[in-house]
């Protein structure tokens, strides 16, 4: 029996020394509670966190930021403990989108469910907040045609093809370097030499992920096509693979590079001119734009779901002029400035 | 059987005090997710703590979850395998690897720590690499196989509390494991052979034997741990599914009062461990808004348990000593 006291003891003092002081029970404050369930842990998720708390202050609303950190099934847990606390809204990131769709259905079931950064179109979600990986797309295409007033030819390298953003967001920009109107049904299979507008684009190489590949693609490139005009990074770590070789073969600032995302070399680059600009998404908006949302769906106002039930999240185009103030914006709101 | 009074204790007490602090837990709702989570993580506790009373360990779990996990759905959606010849393919990989670990250590001599730390690695690269890095899961297909998962059993006289379906996965391997570990002798030989393996193999127990079928019973249960895990989510990402498995598992099956020196262990016990874990990440996510230091909470408190625990157990045998010696130096 000793055993049983002494457990319960110790046990009693430290749930109730982990007892966070702010009222965590539903309907004590009086406000309306609603969560950011992120895909996982990442910088870019630290970000939008910043806007989940500013448009929770701004709106008056408990606003929570959850990011899992064992994959789908860490995901799931969380979703169906917040059904459990009785949230009033939940914005999600699905990590699987076409496989969640029982778990999403189940969340609408219970509560205001939107999706974030990842769409999920054959659920029950009442609306998606995010980018239109077209128009990034052709935001990075419009870079090249900026970077290269005269035409040239053109590389693009990218992760993979199989997931719906990477086809998007990829012709996009194929569809604004060759001046082709707005649509996103177009597909040009990535080996096929394209050519309008001045441009070549000379194909699209895929790497999986796999960084060694990716850099190999770059120096192959170079070797096969040593006149080659630019480059376009369309995965966040592409660029600074591509940066790299450009270093080694010393033709850093001959060759024009394109971005797509904010990592620090990419950034760096385009400071000192060997990288001619950059597309990024927006996730602070991601996170403010989802809580208002939810907070105004808690209150009752269906308004704010437009009839296409898609509210966009624009990227931007950073070049030299304005990436110093977008890096100071980052750092600060990623608290790695502090 | 004072171990599990002390966990039951403790998960009571969690209980209690998840209860007053959210209307929200003892919802049928809420329940039937714990069961389910409970259930899942209890099927693959059972299995590593046969490798515990052994006296080894499986740091494999987590990688065969993921192996299997990736596995089934890709043999049936990408492969495009039958129904039978995908649930044979994963049963025998699980086996095969429980064989597999349970050779090298018992005829190579190698520590079971190295080997199961090596199937740690290899078993997540392998389904990486046919997967190819990318999510599988099963789409709207193969429903009726995910019943097994996500079914729901309604009992009787009983409302809005439905039984989900790995429990009774879980039931029946316990009550397997339970009479095999207590009522026959390849059990007795098996907590024999944890507690002193040179006496038992002295005592002629066939040690080796037993040990591989402790690592093969291991690998099958996390085999049908990840097969339910994955019909329970429907898609698994061969990167992280099943990450750190093995570490809950052998933390449920230490808490429900395996011993790592081996020779020890209830499967009660066991199950109240794995309860014990998956209550406080409910409690956690229930009651605070701080679910990035879980594991912090989780940590201490199982720490705690077990280092109290390790003190009544000094404590006792001191004061059993100082009887036994008080009754000796006095004259009757």
């Amino acid at each position: 029996m000793k055993l049983t006291t002494t457990i319960l003891a110790l046990a009693a003092i430290l749930v109730t020394g982990c007892k966070p002081s702010a009222p965590s029970g539903s309907g004590s404050s009086g406000k309306k509670k609603v969560a950011f369930v992120t895909n996982g842990v990442a910088s870019f998720w630290t970000i939008a966190s910043a806007g989940v708390k500013a448009a929770g202050e701004k709106f008056g609303v408990d606003a929570q930021t959850l990011m899992p950190a064992e994959g789908i099934v860490g995901q799931k847990r969380m979703i169906e403990d917040l059904l459990t606390r009785g949230i009033d809204g939940i914005a999600v990131s699905p990590i699987d989108p076409a496989n969640q769709t029982g778990l999403l259905n189940e969340a609408a079931k219970r509560t205001k469910l939107v999706t974030h950064d990842s769409d999920a179109p054959d659920s029950a979600r009442l609306i998606y907040i995010g980018m239109d990986n077209y128009k990034a797309g052709r935001l990075c295409g419009d870079l090249v045609r900026e970077a290269m007033p005269k035409g040239g030819s053109v590389m693009i390298f990218i992760g993979r093809l199989e997931q719906d953003n990477a086809k998007r967001r990829r012709q996009g920009t194929i569809d604004a370097i060759l001046g082709r109107p707005e649509n996103p049904a177009n597909f040009d299979p990535p080996g096929t030499v394209l050519e309008g507008n001045g441009f070549k684009i000379l194909g699209t190489l895929t790497d999986e992920f796999n960084f060694a590949k990716g850099k190999a693609n770059v120096e192959d490139t170079l070797a096969k096509h040593p006149d080659v005009n630019c480059m376009v990074g369309l995965f966040a770590y592409n660029p600074p693979l591509m940066l790299e070789v450009l270093q080694q073969a010393g033709k850093l600032g001959q060759v024009k590079m394109i971005a797509f995302d904010e990592d620090d070399a990419t950034l760096a680059g385009i400071q000192k001119g060997t990288v001619h600009g950059t597309v990024v998404q927006n996730p602070y908006m991601y996170g403010f734009k989802s809580v208002e949302v939810l907070a105004e769906l808690a209150k009752g106002n269906n308004a704010v779901i437009p009839a296409n039930k898609f509210i966009d999240i624009p990227a931007r185009q950073i070049r030299k002029d304005n990436v110093d103030e977008f890096w100071a914006d980052l750092k600060a709101k990623t608290g790695s400035g502090k | 059987m004072k171990k599990i009074l002390g966990i039951t204790a403790l998960l009571a007490l969690v209980c209690i005090i998840t209860a007053i602090l959210s209307e929200g837990f003892l919802s049928g709702y809420n329940i039937e997710n714990l069961a389910r989570r409970t259930a899942l993580l209890g099927i693959i506790s059972i299995g590593v703590a046969f490798v515990i009373i052994t006296g080894g360990i499986d740091l494999s779990v987590g990688s065969v979850v993921c192996l299997v996990g990736c596995g089934l759905p890709w043999l049936l959606t990408k492969q495009n395998w039958s129904m039978p010849a995908a649930l044979a393919a994963v049963a025998l990989v699980s086996v095969g690897i429980g064989i597999f670990h349970g050779v090298i250590i018992t005829k190579l001599r190698i520590a079971p720590f190295v080997v199961t730390l090596c199937g740690l690695m290899m078993y997540r690269g392998i389904a990486r690499g046919f997967t190819q890095d990318q999510t599988v899961g099963f789409g709207g297909e193969f429903t009726g196989l995910r019943t097994l998962a996500t079914g729901q059993i309604s009992i009787p006289f009983v409302d809005g509390f439905t039984l989900p379906a790995p429990c009774v996965f879980l039931l029946v391997a316990a009550l397997l494991a339970a009479i095999f570990l207590n009522r026959t002798i390849w059990g007795r030989y098996m907590l024999a052979l944890g507690r002193n393996e040179e006496a038992a193999r002295y005592s002629g127990i066939n040690t080796d034997r037993m040990v591989i079928v402790a690592y093969v019973i291991c690998s099958a249960l996390s085999g049908l741990g990840g097969m339910l895990y994955v019909l329970d989510s429907n898609t698994a990402q061969p990167v992280d599914f099943g990450n750190f498995y093995e570490l809950y598992a052998i933390a449920a099956a230490v808490l429900g009062g395996c011993s790592l020196r081996g020779g020890e262990g209830t499967i009660v016990g066991i199950l109240v461990g794995a309860a014990l874990i998956m209550v406080l990440r409910n409690m956690i996510m229930l009651t605070t808004n701080y679910t990035n230091i879980e594991f912090a909470i989780i940590g201490a408190v199982l720490l705690i348990g077990v280092i109290a625990d390790e003190l009544v157990k000094r404590y006792a045998m001191r004061r059993r000593a100082a009887r036994a010696l008080l009754a000796e130096t006095k004259p009757s």
